[in-house]
């Protein structure tokens, strides 16, 4: 109703104007006509059917797009002009109100053709309108960076005051400050302090995805000191075991993967180079600002001469391990699929950032335009992905990969395994050769002559292929998968991500809601990425410091202080704790961005050292535990389940695999190699569960049913279920049988009698004391078990049942 | 207000008492009810649902729809002509002849004389379309909705959406998936909690006979010996649990070795057709080669759907029928037509059918002209599935392509409509059901699809 009377008075209005204007009569008549068609024919439609989602008065405004001004017509809206005078078919509205296009409008109703044939004649006559007077609307509503920075997780950390607690004789260090004035502000108490016998086992969990040895545990139980868990700390931050556990907390971040998934699934043999980088580089305690920018520019951090190192080619794997649709023919397509994929993965993995959001529109909650997300696609557009991939048919993208050296030792067996290879390939080309000879030279070839005589050229190509390859490579020359920059430039906006639908060229650059962080000018010569790494890597973005130290709080803690770890946005969750989140962050950067400090730091609060005992007076006012009055109850991830039945069962070997079964594989297609795989498995099966090969759609068993990070995603937190699979696998595996089977072994040589057999047996699952009334259930139980005098039947049953037990599966 | 809800609900529970597994699986839906509430138990739909569970008959390949389901007369009148548009390639007539069929006057070809005479249960979907003509995009689009990004598929959702009305069984299953085109994405959760993925019994284009879940059984221990180590470690569970006095995670666990074991009884005895009349088998056509492999398929998919499972695909492969269309359809028809008329028939008359929906269709559909005669090329632009069942009209068409078949023009329906058809059937509203994920609710549909409202009983 209100627009109704609007639009009466304009209309009065405009004719008042136009009756009073002076000029040549000829023009002026033209106008006063196309004037009046518009009043008559298009005015009241637009006002009846548009302007409710596209005017000024809209309410909820859609498409960007104003059709209550001749300027808002000719901007247009999201997807481009709305029209073009005199271009009746070049004209987007048009378009939408024939219905012909994608866009169909009015959503609800079609408009009569008499309608469409009237606008058809205006935009013909050039579109007259007389509203280009009328006051002209703000084409789009931008975002004021000044008011959105002022989001907790955009503001820059400051060293919060340690608040003031009551308790003061509770905390062991500034962390529990913070802790306990949170609990006490909520009338909660922590609850009693974990044994040491649930401390050494939650902590060698923690920090090796192992549990602890019987030895372990006994010296840590017999050491007076003080300072005991300190050097249990400082023991298993020293162990190798350290970088695998937390290397794969990473790799689930940088969703590592050995094949690239999707419609056609082909191997990365060399993946697994990346995955020994990051195992390494935690072992290492590498600073973590150095960490990210190898990751995401390793191979520009040469210095003048001296080319960039072996390890930082091979951290730029990062952006190559992602999921890639090969079959994609179209080349830009694909590389905008790929440019996508490595947006999100640095946005998300390293600032908490969604900003694959905004590639088809603003982000539709955070502070992220369109633009943003084209400044940073034109880095990744300068730059080459290097992943390899099999030739094949299906495969229509293969690329490049990093040439690295071997060690010598390697090198020497490599060559001779290359020079083995091409003699033996070369050899079957000739005999192939010689016998489609022989059957050409039939004189009367049968039909069946002719079907092997298609198969053998058939398969000549492919060799043919094969040998070429071989000779191109270098003979013991290693590959890794990686990035270099390619031809720089710029891109423009795709608006609504659509390939021909090209907006505005912008700038490469870095999402401007973190314009207050310092960063380095791009100009015409780099991809960018450098400065890009060296801008999340700066000590005072508020979010790269945050985001790590969240995700260490989380490994330890079991939640995150902020729950979203991906996503520090406004979508996620905020901090339960936002000072003790910045201070955590300041110490981080404070320490050199030492993640071994800070996982020290943490574990050394009395917070970290709390029993996961239940209280039901804290538990009525905060049943979740989100204020941390107990320590989580922790469950094993697939691996260390995996790793901690081999140490168990005495099976584990503890060194690091060499290379990967993927690389044994080469370059296959997925799909036609897992019997391969299977038997490859079948042989070495007993290193950590890190090194398994993780391919897309194809994880190993235990890895999938027990909520292992799904390759293709980046995953912060892993889901944690409990179902029914999961029991029928390890009450029926053959591996968990087969660990079952070793454990009873290694128990029954090393006893005398059941009473201690049953001891150790305990001791093994448990790191801890069987008491009587267990001694005399186990008994008991193997007992009842006894129908035959198979003694390892038995102990086999009881050692199975306890590795799946929920003691075994749990952390105190 | 919620009334229809609970009484749907506790019907639910009660029909699980008669049917097959009787009171083990009521014990076991009311034990999980007491307990700590699984995921996977039955959640109230956001509406009045027309259709309980579904079963999804996939053709991979993509089956040639102006040979089955889409009568164009004037693709044979204009048999070897060239269209403009596609130079080299003439049309060619059907070599099937089409006939009306029951009482509605459905047009099916020769090639389906079975499923015909169901011809009034079966609603057409002439105007189908896809994004891609390829076959793994178009399969994954089909199964996920988008071939560009790793997303949770159908089922998944639905499992997500609805929860499951058997305890004892997995909520979602595809027999015999195929390995290649997306492999297990197309039955995967991506990033919903793993328990709503599929799980994948037997391997595509194998027979089910030796086909079984994984991990069923331990060779090394009789079922008498597991049971008393079952009870061993669910005491050890129990004083864990005496210990902690109140732990969800614990009383998780315990509860999933209970439901362990009773599947490993309840799964073979419902992979087991042994208790089926000879009657039956026949009617699937088991026992006959041509039509064992998915002759199986289709009765297996009816004791899941009475067993209570919400979402069950099976699949029959080789719809790729670029050359030798009439041997190869012929074949294929052959193979599926039996079995799926044997399927409708069978649950209307276990009066399983006004709740179970049935879909078929493949990726998509192939072109009514030819480089090579005797084939058929990809055709996205236009295809036919069709429902049954599940609250759908029955005995019309919606939607249509062109005269020849190459393009949908009316009532057009994306995969996006399908889904969110198939969804609005099962009381789901497909722009509500959605899950939090990486900093924006996602949902089957992304931001597409339309309900075909005509189509809904």
């Amino acid at each position: 109703m209100f627009l109704r009377i609007t639009w009466k008075i304009s209309v009065l209005g405009v004719a008042l104007a136009t009756a009073g204007a002076p000029g040549q009569a000829g023009a002026a008549e033209a106008d006063a006509e196309g004037i009046a068609f518009f009043e008559k024919n298009i005015r009241p439609v637009l006002v009846e059917n548009c302007y409710k989602c596209h005017s000024a008065e809209a309410r909820d405004l859609k498409g960007d797009l104003f059709l209550d001004s001749k300027q808002g017509m000719l901007n247009g809206g999201e997807s481009g002009p709305a029209i073009v005078p005199g271009q009746p078919f070049r004209s987007r509205l048009l378009r939408a109100i024939r219905r012909s296009g994608e866009l169909k409008m009015p959503p609800k109703s079609k408009l009569p053709k008499r309608v469409v044939l009237n606008f058809t004649r205006w935009i013909k006559m050039g579109a007259p309108d007389p509203r280009s007077t009328e006051r002209a609307r703000p084409v789009k509503q931008s975002i004021d960076f000044e008011e959105s920075r002022k989001f907790w997780s955009f503001v820059k950390p400051t060293q919060p005051s340690v608040p003031e607690i009551g308790d003061t004789a509770w905390p062991s260090n500034e962390i529990d400050h913070f802790i306990l004035a949170k609990l006490e502000q909520n009338k909660l108490t922590p609850v009693r302090d974990a044994s040491r016998r649930e401390l050494i086992r939650r902590a060698s969990f923690d920090l090796t995805g192992l549990p602890p040895t019987p030895e372990q545990v006994t010296g840590f139980l017999n050491d007076p000191s003080e300072d005991a868990f300190e050097k249990v700390i400082d023991e298993l931050l020293k162990s190798p075991h350290f970088g695998e556990q937390w290397g794969r907390h990473w790799l689930d971040v940088a969703r590592y993967s050995e094949s690239n998934g999707m419609e056609r699934n082909y191997t990365y043999p060399h993946a697994w180079r990346y995955r020994d980088y990051v195992i390494e580089s935690f072992n290492r305690d590498k600073p973590f600002d150095q960490f990210v920018k190898e990751q995401v520019a390793g191979d520009l951090l040469g210095r003048g001469k001296r080319p960039p190192t072996d390890e930082q080619l091979i951290a730029t794997g990062f952006l190559a391990i992602g999921p890639k649709p090969l079959n994609q023919g179209n080349d830009r397509l694909f590389s905008l699929e790929v440019i996508d994929e490595q947006i999100d993965a640095t946005t998300r993995a390293f600032l908490g950032l969604t900003v694959a959001c905004a590639r088809c529109h603003d982000h539709k909650f955070d502070p992220i335009p369109t633009e943003d997300y084209y400044a940073m696609a034109g880095i990744f557009r300068s730059t080459d992905t290097l992943y390899g991939t099999a030739n094949s048919q299906g495969n229509r993208q293969p690329a490049d990969l990093h040439t690295v050296a071997a060690s010598d030792d390697d090198r020497a067996e490599r060559i001779r395994r290359h020079n083995s290879e091409l003699r033996k390939a070369k050899r079957r080309l000739n005999s192939m050769r010689d016998e489609i000879e022989e059957l050409r030279g039939k004189r009367r070839a049968s039909s069946d002559d002719k079907a092997s005589l298609r198969r053998l050229n058939r398969n000549l190509k492919t060799l043919q292929a094969n040998v070429t390859d071989l000779e191109e490579k270098e003979p013991g020359a290693n590959y890794a998968m990686g990035v270099r920059d390619g031809k720089i430039s710029d891109v423009p906006v795709l608006i609504h991500g659509e390939i021909r639908n090209r907006g505005n060229m912008v700038e490469r650059g870095f999402p401007q809601i973190l314009g207050h962080v310092k960063s380095y000018p791009i100009g015409s010569r780099s991809s960018g990425r450098l400065q890009l790494a060296s801008w999340i890597t700066q000590d005072d973005n508020p979010l790269t410091s945050r985001v790590m130290a969240n995700r260490i709080w989380k490994h330890l803690l079991g939640t995150g202080l902020v729950r979203t770890l991906d996503n520090f946005g406004s979508t996620g969750t905020a901090p339960t704790h936002p000072g003790l989140l910045d201070h955590l962050a300041l110490r981080f950067v404070g320490n050199g961005w030492s993640v071994k400090s800070l996982i020290r730091e943490i574990m050394l609060s009395r917070t970290y050292q709390l029993s996961n005992d239940t209280d039901d007076t804290n538990a009525a006012i905060d049943p979740g535990n989100r204020l941390l009055w107990r320590m989580n109850h922790k469950r094993l991830s697939a691996e260390a389940l995996r790793d901690a039945m081999l140490a168990t069962s005495g099976r584990l070997n503890p060194r690091p695999a060499d290379g990967s079964l993927v690389a044994k594989l080469g370059d296959v297609n997925v799909g036609r190699a897992l019997r391969e795989l299977a038997q490859l498995q079948r042989k070495a099966n007993d290193h950590r569960s890190v090194y398994l090969p993780v391919m897309r759609n194809a994880q190993p068993e235990m890895m999938r049913i027990f909520d292992a990070a799904e390759p293709s995603l980046i995953v912060g937190r892993r889901n944690e279920t409990t179902v029914p699979t999961q029991a029928l696998y390890l009450m029926n595996n053959s591996f968990v049988v087969g660990q079952a089977y070793s454990m009873a072994k290694r128990v029954m040589d090393d006893t005398e009698s059941n009473r201690d057999g049953i001891r150790l047996a305990y001791k093994l699952a448990f790191a801890r004391e069987a008491d009587d009334d267990e001694i005399t259930k186990a008994q008991k139980f193997m007992a009842s078990a006894s129908g035959e005098k198979d003694r390892p039947g038995q102990w086999t049953l009881l050692c199975q049942a306890l590795l799946a037990s929920a003691e075994f599966r749990y952390i105190d | 207000m919620n009334d229809w809800r609970n009484s749907i609900t506790r019907r639910d529970m009660l029909k699980s008492v008669s049917a097959g597994f009787g009171y083990m699986a009521f014990a076991g839906l009311s034990s999980t009810h007491a307990a700590s509430g699984s995921p996977l138990l039955p959640k109230p739909p956001h509406f009045r649902p027309k259709a309980k569970r579904v079963i999804f008959a996939c053709m991979r390949g993509g089956p040639s729809h102006v040979d089955t389901f889409d009568h164009k007369p004037a693709l044979a009148r204009d048999n070897g002509k060239q269209l403009g548009k596609y130079r080299n390639r003439e049309l060619m007539a059907s070599p099937w002849e089409f006939a009306p069929h029951g009482q509605s006057g459905l047009m099916i070809s020769e090639l389906f004389p079975n499923l015909a005479r169901h011809a009034d249960d079966l609603c057409m979907l002439n105007g189908m379309y896809a994004s891609v003509p390829a076959h793994p995009q178009s399969f994954i689009e089909l199964h996920t909705g988008s071939f560009q990004f790793v997303r949770p598929s159908m089922g998944a959702w639905v499992l997500y959406g609805l929860g499951s009305e058997n305890q004892n069984l997995p909520g979602f299953i595809s027999l015999g998936p195929p390995s290649n085109v997306g492999g297990a994405q197309n039955y995967g959760s991506a990033f919903l909690p793993a328990y709503y993925q599929g799980t994948k019994i037997g391997e595509f284009n194998r027979p089910l006979r030796t086909a079984s879940l994984r991990n069923l059984s331990n060779e090394h221990v009789t079922g008498n010996l597991q049971r008393k180590q079952l009870d061993f470690l669910q005491s050890l569970n129990r004083d864990l649990l005496a210990r902690k006095r109140k732990s969800s995670q614990v009383e998780g666990v315990i509860e999933s070795y209970e439901l362990a074991f009773r599947m490993q009884s309840a799964v073979p005895e419902l992979m087991n057709t042994g208790d089926e009349t000879q009657a039956t088998l026949d009617a699937y056509g088991i026992g006959n080669r041509a039509t064992e492999n998915f002759g199986s398929q289709c009765l297996l998919a009816r004791r899941l759907a009475e067993a209570g499972v919400r979402f069950i695909e099976i699949s029959q492969g080789n719809w790729d029928q670029h050359r030798n269309l009439n041997s190869t359809l012929t074949r294929n028809c052959e193979a599926t037509d039996q079995p799926l008329a044997a399927l409708l028939r069978d649950l209307k008359e276990r009066g399983l059918l006004e709740e179970t929906l049935v879909v078929w269709g493949g990726e998509f559909g192939r072109t009514p002209h030819a480089k090579q005669k005797d084939g058929r090329d990809h055709n996205a632009t236009g295809f036919t599935f069709w429902m049954a069942g599940g609250g759908v009209k029955g005995g019309i068409t919606h939607g249509a392509t062109d005269e020849h078949g190459i393009a949908a023009v009316t009532d057009r329906m994306h995969f996006h409509d399908l889904h969110a058809t198939i969804l609005h059937l099962l009381g789901l509203d497909h722009e509500a059901l959605t899950y939090q994920y990486a900093g924006r609710d996602f949902r089957l549909t992304n931001i597409h699809g339309n309900v075909a409202h005509d189509i809904i009983a």
